[in-house]
């Protein structure tokens, strides 16, 4: 990668991010309004308010949540969409099930991703093991260009059957397209892997997008002065503009994946084999594993209501943040969430129009919220009017009003509690064994409540948490994905097929990497399989150990030991075989924020804890603590963008790189 | 425990439930072999206080809403609790104890605390066959239950010491499959056991006193939603009737029929007047019809109401003996699990739509439309392919009908094409939508589906079990019904036939078996139909 400064940008729903660094190890940053119409202003805005204190840069790493939003908002252009003879309603038929069981008012399944007129038709056929029973009748396309251009389609996409296992249908389909349309995806080249409905969601899904990504990208491109621009894939890695252009929906989760991605070099370089990155903002809490520094990935998701099968990260995502809302049902149950106050009006303390209780007015009343303060740059917490709205809870339950709050970050806590069981208990891991890396605007303040819960030993708060995402973009490696159907029973194994398919996959991992001059001693391919019992319906990944089908086996019945309790031994075969290749670099050597030399309390306040009841909670600002020394809980930590609560027995201690480490300790 | 800290505790316990049973859930789905288990599958998972009483359930599908609620009870009238022990899991399947038919196997497992027996958790689980006359277990000529295979009264199948060899030596040697049913046991076994492990935890954490009393409350919240939601329904009685199209022994229609009588917070399902029990597998229990019962409630009145013991006691069902929901123990039931107990969510709706016209939903695809192509391998293995076939779903009054759906009691999937080719000797040559099938109103029945299966093998059978070929999906208010669904082998060939729906033939190499499915019926006059919908179903080629 080129000397000079590098640029990391995250570009979120409101705030654009911008982090500069530089080979000498020092960093900048900056936030700036994202500019929804065309976000590349907002991008630029930033470089060029950083651009006094860095100098000229060289290089620009980006995450956007521009796919997603689209997709979510359903702006996506309309896509023209062609497949088999006979099947162009696999779309609409989808996998035959309904969204709720028991509402009968609610729409039933998602609208088909095209409508029926744009759904067309062409005479081939090929056999699952790839064999031609009926060849390509291209010259049927005539009409079907012109129809989808009366339409005005600009993209299109197709999805044959059994395409993965030969492509050239598809392939010939392509080029006879990319004559007439500007944008044309195919789904051997997207996801060759089996399931027509997922695969064809997954093609439509980028088609749609790509008009988008195109325009966007060739913009900056172009305003950037055609210097080295890569962007935040949704597994966590970097990729080029082309591939960008050509698979955008690869970039679906890169919003969360920023945050997961610093979350993964803080845990690298601390040295933490099992961590889990807690993001609590506003509205969500997401949370994923991250094993020996690296996050775990999952081949498919629900972008909406459909499927989408690229590798991304395996965030689980749930509807409790600081602004969700508190209410009580009928029947006298407690609820918090997924309903959310959001940024408009936010929490009733916020004092610009929110009038139902939320869990940050709740941590206001406990005094988790520093009432001195203001927060971003104009709200000042108004705490008569938290009170105001936890009253109606208190009266409710006969409870005073710290009583009530307390119960209301009781069952928020429970709900995040559940999503970092489900992201570890339940995939087999022992919560003892994990460090938290809390971050988001509430992630902090909750950590320690939630680690002590769930017998978690320790939490960080990472240094330049304010920045997160952006810095996520500077450290992630270039990496690229693919995968191929490939069905073999491991009892009946041919290794030699088997290599020369691992052998291609890599070829085509490795290309763009070569493409931009990387050295080929300096990349790290990895292969997986995904495998499953025969007659299963689910597969599980498994990392390549050479040694033939006995080791592959052992291993992947060591995995379904660890995920379902049990292995049978019983025959195993193979579905996909999927190939990462990514870049080595020297991991980023990042600046210690600015530190003090003696922790000295900013003020106090009182605070309610259940062990305690009510205290004085003294005040640090984290950037006077200096390395090593410990602060001992009850406490707060305030720095610019985060405030993090050290809990009752807990204590907390600033590393050398600028993190906050809590040590948990207590009960389980 | 503090009184006044309940509302938070009860929240957080019963957020703990349900994530054991989704838990539960989840493991089967992901790793049994049953191809029924596949995705939102035929599966269910549940947990019950110490006297068996249903307190809360996983991820489920609504057939099994009333079994689970039984499963325990009727289990500990044959093993007495105090012969239970901690590690034990035991396994059954007979319709008459707590169940419905005999490829649903549950797994119960006692959970103890301190000494004490506090909880059992039960996995619902469909084998993909249970033994008997034909491959996958379904018989459409059956006359008695004991040609529909195996017949498990309560067994111990594992103990705190492990697998009890012998018994599940007995177990697999009775069925088709051995290698893929042991996987669906231990499976089974496996979520038990993950239960187990977080039950202890939960009341190590709150004391058992405390869950306990949570319990109590949760039933008493569900009770009180189900109460809430009858008593903003006027007072009435109101009859309904629907019928089974056949039996597939006899050739006549079966008559379901339930009077609905509602008188405050409470509600009475009278199923007097149902037709005696049919010599072939549409029987039924109580169970099952209660299961109707509870998921039409929910449905049309109390859609939020968590499902549990408490939910349903302000529901009363009757069924007099001797009915096809009440058959005796050794009637064939496979059929009835699927296709009669949403003969008694039609009839349901039928009575209730004269009280509730807005929330009800017109007829639809309310069969498994079950195919069952099973082929011979070459090393003597039958290659089972168990397909459900949906349709259209029908119109309510506020929107049209979803196209190629399940409704009301099930949710299982499809299989992609991709799949059936790839594994079984078959070539899929259609999956189209199939226009005009949707029964025409001011809002429109959703639409039925093609498939076509071309047998590629020799020594292929096949095994229907369809509903609603003859009594079509109906419309309501002035909507008209939808096209029923039509199997036909060979069309547009001189060896065209019509195929029953509930029939077991051999296919020869080259046959073509396809299967157009019902739409659903259409809610209201069809002159109410804006004109712009009626423009849009053109231009899509949603009608004829």
């Amino acid at each position: 990668m080129a000397e000079g400064v590098r640029i990391g940008v995250d570009v979120g729903g409101t705030f654009t991010d911008v982090v500069a660094w530089d080979p000498a190890g020092r960093m900048e940053s900056c936030k700036v309004p994202t500019t929804p119409a065309n976000p590349a202003e907002g991008v630029l805005n930033g470089i060029a308010a950083l651009a006094p204190r860095t100098g000229p840069w060289a290089t620009l790493a980006h995450g956007t949540t521009m796919v997603t939003n689209a997709i979510v908002e359903h702006r996506g252009a309309p896509v023209g969409f062609i497949t088999t003879r006979g099947f162009r309603d696999v779309l609409e038929i989808g996998r035959m099930s309904r969204l709720h069981l028991y509402r009968l008012d609610l729409p039933t399944k998602a609208e088909p991703l095209v409508p029926r007129r744009l759904r067309r038709e062409v005479t081939e056929r090929v056999a699952p093991d790839g064999t031609v029973l009926t060849r390509l009748h291209l010259e049927e396309i005539g009409s079907i260009v012109e129809d989808f251009k009366r339409e005005g389609i600009e993209s299109v996409a197709v999805c044959l059957l059994h395409a993965y296992a030969a492509p050239a249908h598809e392939q010939a389909l392509r080029l006879a397209l990319e004559g007439h349309f500007p944008h044309v995806s195919v789904s051997s080249a997207i996801n060759a892997e089996f399931r027509e409905y997922e695969r064809s969601c997954t093609t439509v899904l980028n088609a749609s997008v790509m008009p988008l990504a195109a325009r966007y990208l060739d913009d900056l491109s172009r305003r950037t002065g055609g210097k080295p621009l890569h962007l935040l894939h949704s597994a966590g890695g970097m990729m080029s503009v082309e591939a960008a252009k050509a698979r955008p929906l690869s970039m679906a989760m890169s919003g969360p994946a920023g945050g997961v991605a610093a979350a993964a070099h803080t845990a690298r370089s601390l040295g933490l084999a099992r961590a889990l990155a807690f993001d609590m903002g506003g509205t969500t809490t997401d949370v994923c594993l991250i094993a020996d520094g690296v996050p775990e990935t999952a081949g498919q998701r629900k972008l909406g209501d459909y499927p989408a099968r690229l590798p991304m990260i395996a965030v689980e995502s749930i509807g409790a943040g600081g602004g969700s809302i508190a209410r009580v049902e009928a029947t006298g149950a407690l609820k918090v969430g997924p309903r959310s106050a959001g940024a408009v009006p936010g929490p009733a303390s916020y004092g610009q129009g929110g009038t139902e209780p939320t869990v940050s007015d709740a941590n206001l009343l406990l005094g988790y919220l520093n009432p001195e303060r203001v927060y971003g740059g104009s709200i000042r917490l108004d705490t008569a009017r938290a009170e105001s709205v936890i009253a109606p809870v208190a009266a409710r339950f006969g409870l005073t009003l710290i009583e009530a709050a307390h119960g209301v970050v009781e069952v928020a806590n429970a709900n995040m509690l559940r999503a970092l069981r489900l992201v570890s208990v339940q995939r087999g891991y022992d919560l003892r064994e994990f460090s938290l890396i809390a971050y988001g605007g509430a992630g902090p303040l909750h950590a320690g409540a939630l680690a002590l819960q769930a017998g978690i030993s320790s939490v960080i708060v990472p240094a330049h948490s304010g920045a997160f995402s952006a810095l996520g973009c500077l450290v992630s490696p270039l990496r690229y994905d693919t995968v191929q159907t490939h069905r073999g029973r491991l009892d009946a194994w041919d290794a030699k097929v088997v290599e020369e398919r691992f052998r291609a996959l890599e070829a085509q991992c490795l290309r763009p990497l070569l493409d931009e001059g990387h050295d080929p001693a300096r990349m790290l391919v990895l292969r997986s399989l995904d495998f499953r019992y025969v007659g299963q319906n689910y597969e599980l990944e498994v990392g390549w150990v050479p040694g033939g089908p006995a080791v592959l086996k052992a291993a992947f019945e060591a995995r379904h030991r660890q995920l379902y309790g049990y292995a049978t031994g019983e025959n195993v075969e193979c579905v996909n075989l999927r190939v990462t290749a990514r870049a080595v670099e020297e991991p980023l050597s990042l600046p210690a924020p600015p530190a003090g030399t003696s922790a000295v309390s900013t003020g106090s306040h009182r605070a309610y804890f259940k062990e305690t009841g009510a205290v004085d909670m003294a005040r640090y600002d984290r950037t006077s603590l200096p390395p090593g020394s410990a602060v001992a809980g009850p406490a707060m930590v305030e720095d610019e963008w985060s405030t993090t609560v050290v809990y009752p027995g807990q204590r907390c201690v600033a590393d050398r790189l600028g993190n906050l480490v809590i040590e948990v300790g207590g009960r389980t | 425990m503090s009184a006044a800290l309940s509302p938070v505790t009860i929240e957080v316990v019963r957020n703990g439930l349900y994530a054991i049973a989704e838990e539960m859930s989840v493991i089967v789905m992901r790793s049994a072999r049953s191809p029924l288990l596949k995705e939102a599958g035929d599966l269910s998972s549940a947990l019950t206080d110490a006297q068996g009483r249903l307190i809360a359930q996983g991820r489920d599908i609504p057939i099994h809403m009333g079994v689970m609620g039984f499963t325990v009870k009727e289990f500990l009238k044959r093993v007495p609790a105090e012969t239970l022990r901690d590690g034990d899991v035991w396994f059954l399947n007979l319709p008459e104890v707590g169940g419905n038919h005999l490829p649903d196997v549950k797994a119960v497992r006692p959970d103890f605390f301190e000494g004490r027996l506090v909880a059992y958790a039960i996995k619902l689980a469909h084998w993909a066959d249970i033994g008997g006359a034909l491959p996958a277990s379904n018989v459409p000529w059956a006359t008695e239950c004991y040609q529909e295979g195996l017949r498990i009264a309560p067994i111990r199948l594992f103990s705190k010491d492990g697998p009890e060899r012998h018994a599940l030596d007995f177990v697999l040697s009775n069925l088709r499959g051995r290698d893929e049913r042991e996987g669906d046991i231990f499976a089974q076994f496996a979520a038990n056991d993950v239960a187990g492990r977080r039950l202890h935890e939960l009341f190590a954490h709150y004391g058992a006193q405390t869950v306990a009393a949570c319990f109590e409350r949760l039933h008493d919240e569900s009770e009180e939603q189900m109460r809430a939601a009858l008593r903003a329904l006027p007072d009435g009685a109101w009859e309904g009737e629907d019928f089974l199209d056949d039996d597939g022994v006899e050739d006549r229609r079966i008559r379901v029929k339930v009077r609905v009588e509602k008188r405050g917070d409470e509600a009475t399902f009278d199923f007097t007047g149902t037709d005696a029990q049919a010599l072939g597998p549409v029987n039924t229990t109580y169970y099952i019809a209660c299961s109707g019962v509870y998921y039409a409630m929910k449905a049309l009145v109390a859609p939020e109401a968590p499902p549990n013991e408490g939910c349903y006691r302000p529901l009363r069902v009757v069924v007099p003996p001797g009915t096809v929901l009440s058959a005796d123990p050794d009637r064939p039931v496979v059929g009835g699990n699927h296709e009669t107990s949403q003969r008694v969510v039609d009839a349901i709706i039928k009575a209730l739509a004269q009280v509730i016209p807005d929330r009800v939903q017109a007829g639809g695809p309310t069969t498994a439309g079950l195919l069952i192509l099973g082929a011979r391998m070459a090393d003597g293995r039958w290659a089972v392919y168990y397909e459900v076939h949906g349709g259209g779903e029908g119109a309510t009054v506020g929107k049209d009908g979803a196209s190629a759906i399940r409704v009301h009691m099930s949710n299982v999937m499809n299989t992609p094409v991709e799949v059936v080719e790839s594994e079984y000797p078959l070539m899929v040559e259609e999956l189209a939508l199939r226009p005009g099938s949707g029964g025409d109103g001011r809002h429109r029945g959703g639409l039925g589906f093609r498939r076509a299966y071309r047998v590629l093998g020799p020594d292929v059978t096949l095994t229907t079990m369809i509903e609603r070929r003859i009594v079509p999906p109906y419309g309501l208010f002035g909507g008209k019904d939808a096209a029923p669904f039509r199997i036909t082998l060979n069309p547009g060939t001189p060896r065209e036939r019509d195929i029953r729906g509930k029939e077991t033939m051999k296919l020869a190499q080259g046959d073509l078996v396809l299967i157009e499915t019902c739409g659903g019926g259409g809610y209201g006059d069809p002159s109410e139909r804006p004109a712009a919908l009626r423009k849009a179903d053109r231009r899509e080629g949603y009608v004829a």
